[in-house]
């Protein structure tokens, strides 16, 4: 009747290896992003958090937009702006042809900011302000959100926590937890290798979609429980068949789901603005570990007991 | 079957309610999807919290600055306990806005201690050249001479030599400002404080002095305050003593009183402040004085501007994203579906509509983190579908009559959904209560979105399903289950 036939029991430790070294990944990207980073900490913290100032515009160009190297660019603003920290700890790109240029800064005032976009329209020539994105991050602000993010991560696993607790028995709530603690270290582990290797920058976003991801990584995690739990009142069959066959039976209805979640971020990936791209790729990352985890990895702890 | 009846007019009701609602009351967009400007501003206190009082006092006064500023649209809200948002909307520039928001206006009248009047003539001159050669920075600046700085970089050592003072700005501009602040301090420091402040003014304005272009700013004092000022300057009329107006603990000008006032004062109440203001800064200094000083300073801690071209940019994207994904969800249920499939496109498009009216009932502002939150609970709610459909073909493929088969998948699905629908519930309630404003958006969409997906899912699949199989040639087995699928 089913068309596939996972034999959970037999590559339970397959499981765990894989796990093993999905978690040593990431703990080697943490502990490498914490000591040997010019940042010093677990994971690239964006301006969200340290405070910044981004400034994203589009230049005027009749046809093409000629070509010019950011590092002349920011040599030329030196001429300009007589702010010397400020010229020295520029990050300029160029993108979409030379169309978009993008820059980072430490924090601003308004009127550097606006001193800035001056100094630049003499550099490369006229600049849409329709287009203009900017943001400016104090860094007492970003010291808060910082703070903030880490607050509502805490209260809201806790809470959860304190759900499943109640919802299930301890033993089964204790697993649905360890899941949970996975599919989050993983996802943060990458996004310190991102961090590490294309200096991705985490905001508060990131925060947002760990919170996101707990919530969903639970879930599919509390249906395959449901479902175990359901099939051991029947006792048609020895307990840890039941708990294959409960994990097959569930395994289309978790596959679907996470392919229907994933298709609307696919979309918001491919089509949906800058600024969520990547707090799309941390949730599409989350849904897929999760559901691993849930499929495959917390049914596999409920083996070991019997065992 | 009759109970069903009643759930079906009711959802068509919702209907006509929420589509009535989307045309009568459109849909708030959030300034990244309009264009515009949003200023956080954060409020210090040194010690203890800030309170309730102080928060409300502070964002009286900024009310009726951003209302003089003549800012359309603007709109000015408290954010937790402690900070304040500014949204202005469109083209208009945050610049000015920041600066008029961000000074306290603590506006002093003070007069001169005795024996100091060589200090402040050496202190005035002082003044003098600084401001000569700000004049000359900004000259060049605009011309793009950058090579001249040098000799400005020269001038400006001398004065801090003479004054024995450094700052601590990096650029060159930076200084010249520190250097300008530490004298107007320094000169406010050889004055008096009285009992007359700008909280005894009731109006301010401001014109143009007739001998040359500079501007002066008009005060108007209450009937107190204006016996306050000729007390005031009747003490000092005729005599070496000045009279100087100091804002932010900066003396922004001194002026002698003529001996002609030692009997009676300067009375009538009103007063002028000229500084060698420009057309600008006369305005801001008027705005300010208008809505008097603020009770805790502020600090104007976030900016946030975006074009208005990139706010459509984005309502576009979105657009092609949240149709886009729509369409493949519905494609990718309906293949695997059939049947099951086209009902849970219909309610997902309930879904949609139901989520939309109530943006705009509640209101809720429509944010790109919120358009996020709203695609990603498309997804949710289809997970639901998913879980029911999948009991369905269960209870199917046991033999059980289609009816029946319904009747259990909603039944069994019934508390993993609910579990599942809480856990996300959670997760946004806690972002809501705890995240900035950009989170809140993300939070709340997506919150709604698990709510109404909770009624859909459950209740407009089950009631279409029903109303579809009363027709007899949409109960083929086939309809609901594939020979072969393809997992």
């Amino acid at each position: 009747m089913n068309f596939f036939n996972l034999n959970l029991i037999k590559n339970k430790n397959k499981v765990f290896s894989f796990s093993l070294f999905l978690i040593s990944f990431s703990l080697v990207g943490i502990l490498y992003s914490t000591f040997n980073t010019t940042y010093k900490m677990p994971i690239n913290l964006g301006m969200d958090f340290i405070g910044g100032n981004e400034l994203r515009i589009e230049r005027v160009c009749e046809n093409e937009c000629s070509n010019i190297s950011p590092d002349k660019v920011v040599e030329n603003l030196r001429k300009v702006s007589n702010n010397k920290n400020l010229v020295n700890n520029i990050k300029l790109q160029f993108q979409n042809d030379y169309k978009l240029i993008s820059i980072r800064t430490p924090y601003l005032k308004i009127e550097e900011s606006n001193n800035l976009i001056n100094n630049l329209e003499t550099v490369i020539g006229p600049l849409n302000d329709d287009s203009k994105n900017t943001r400016l991050i104090g860094p007492r602000l970003g010291k808060k959100l910082l703070l903030n993010s880490i607050t509502s991560l805490l209260v809201s696993l806790f809470a959860i926590s304190l759900y499943i607790t109640i919802r299930f028995d301890r033993k089964y709530a204790f697993f649905a937890l360890i899941a949970l603690f996975h599919d989050l270290f993983i996802v943060f582990g990458i996004f310190s290798w991102l961090g590490i290797l294309l200096s991705i920058e985490v905001n508060s976003l990131f925060a947002v979609s760990l919170l996101t991801i707990a919530g969903y990584s639970v879930n599919d995690t509390v249906v395959i429980f449901d479902r175990i739990r359901e099939n051991l009142k029947l006792k048609e069959t020895e307990y840890n068949e039941t708990i294959q066959i409960s994990i097959n039976e569930s395994f289309r209805r978790t596959i679907f789901t996470s392919i229907t979640t994933l298709i609307p971020l696919l979309t918001l990936i491919l089509f949906g603005s800058y600024s969520l791209f990547w707090f799309s790729i941390s949730l599409s990352l989350g849904i897929i570990v999760g559901s691993y985890s849930s499929i495959l990895l917390a049914p596999s702890f409920l083996l070991e007991i019997k065992n | 079957m009759k109970r069903r009846q009643g759930w079906l007019f009711f959802i068509i009701f919702l209907l006509t309610l929420a589509i009535y609602l989307l045309i009568n009351y459109p849909l708030q967009l959030g300034l990244d999807l309009r264009g515009g400007s949003q200023l956080t501003l954060q409020l210090i206190k040194e010690e203890g919290k800030v309170s309730k009082d102080e928060l409300e006092a502070v964002k009286a006064v900024l009310d009726k600055r951003v209302n003089n500023l003549g800012v359309s649209e603007s709109n000015l809200q408290t954010l937790g306990r402690d900070q304040l948002i500014l949204e202005l909307p469109g083209e208009q520039n945050p610049l000015v806005a920041s600066r008029v928001l961000g000074k306290t206006a603590l506006l002093e009248f003070r007069t001169q201690k005795i024996g100091t009047n060589s200090e402040l003539k050496k202190l005035q001159l002082q003044r003098f050249k600084i401001n000569d050669l700000i004049e000359e920075y900004t000259l060049l600046e605009q011309n793009k001479i950058v090579d001249d700085f040098n000799n400005i970089n020269s001038l400006l050592n001398d004065i801090q030599l003479t004054l024995n003072y450094s700052s601590t700005s990096q650029d060159l501009f930076g200084k010249l400002i520190d250097t300008k602040l530490f004298i107007n301090n320094q000169i406010a420091n050889l004055f008096i404080k009285t009992d007359l402040s700008g909280k005894d003014l009731i109006n301010a304005g401001r014109r143009q002095e007739q001998s040359n272009n500079n501007w002066e700013v008009l005060l108007t004092f209450s009937n107190e305050g204006g016996e306050k000022f000729a007390e005031i300057t009747k003490s000092i009329a005729g005599s070496q003593q000045l009279l100087a107006i100091i804002l932010d603990g900066e003396s922004i000008s001194e002026a002698s009183v003529g001996s002609q006032f030692s009997n009676t004062g300067i009375t009538g109440g009103l007063a002028t402040i000229s500084g060698n203001f420009s057309a600008e800064d006369a305005r801001e200094l008027e705005v300010q004085l208008k809505g008097g000083s603020l009770p805790l300073p502020i600090e104007i801690v976030e900016t946030n501007t975006i074009g208005a071209l990139l706010g459509s940019k984005n309502i576009i994207k979105s657009l092609y994203a949240a149709i886009s994904g729509l369409i493949v969800v519905g494609i990718f249920m309906i293949l695997n579906y059939r049947i099951l499939g086209f009902v849970s496109v219909i309610s997902l498009i309930f879904y949609g509509l139901f989520n939309l009216a109530l943006y705009s009932l509640i209101p809720v502002t429509v944010t790109l983190p919120g358009i996020s939150g709203l695609i990603l609970s498309i997804g949710m709610a289809v997970d639901a579908n998913i879980l029911i459909f999948e009991r369905i073909r269960e209870e199917l493929k046991r033999g059980n009559t289609l009816i029946r088969s319904i009747d259990s998948g909603f039944q069994r699905a019934n508390s993993s959904i609910i579990d599942g629908h809480i856990t996300t519930f959670v997760s946004c309630f806690v972002l809501f209560l705890l995240g900035t404003n950009f989170v809140k958006g993300f939070a709340a969409t997506l919150g709604i979105g698990v709510a109404i997906s909770l009624f859909t899912s459950l209740n407009c699949s089950k009631t279409i399903l029903k109303f579809l199989t009363t027709y007899q040639s949409l109960r083929e087995r086939n309809l609901y289950l594939k020979k072969e699928s393809f997992l």
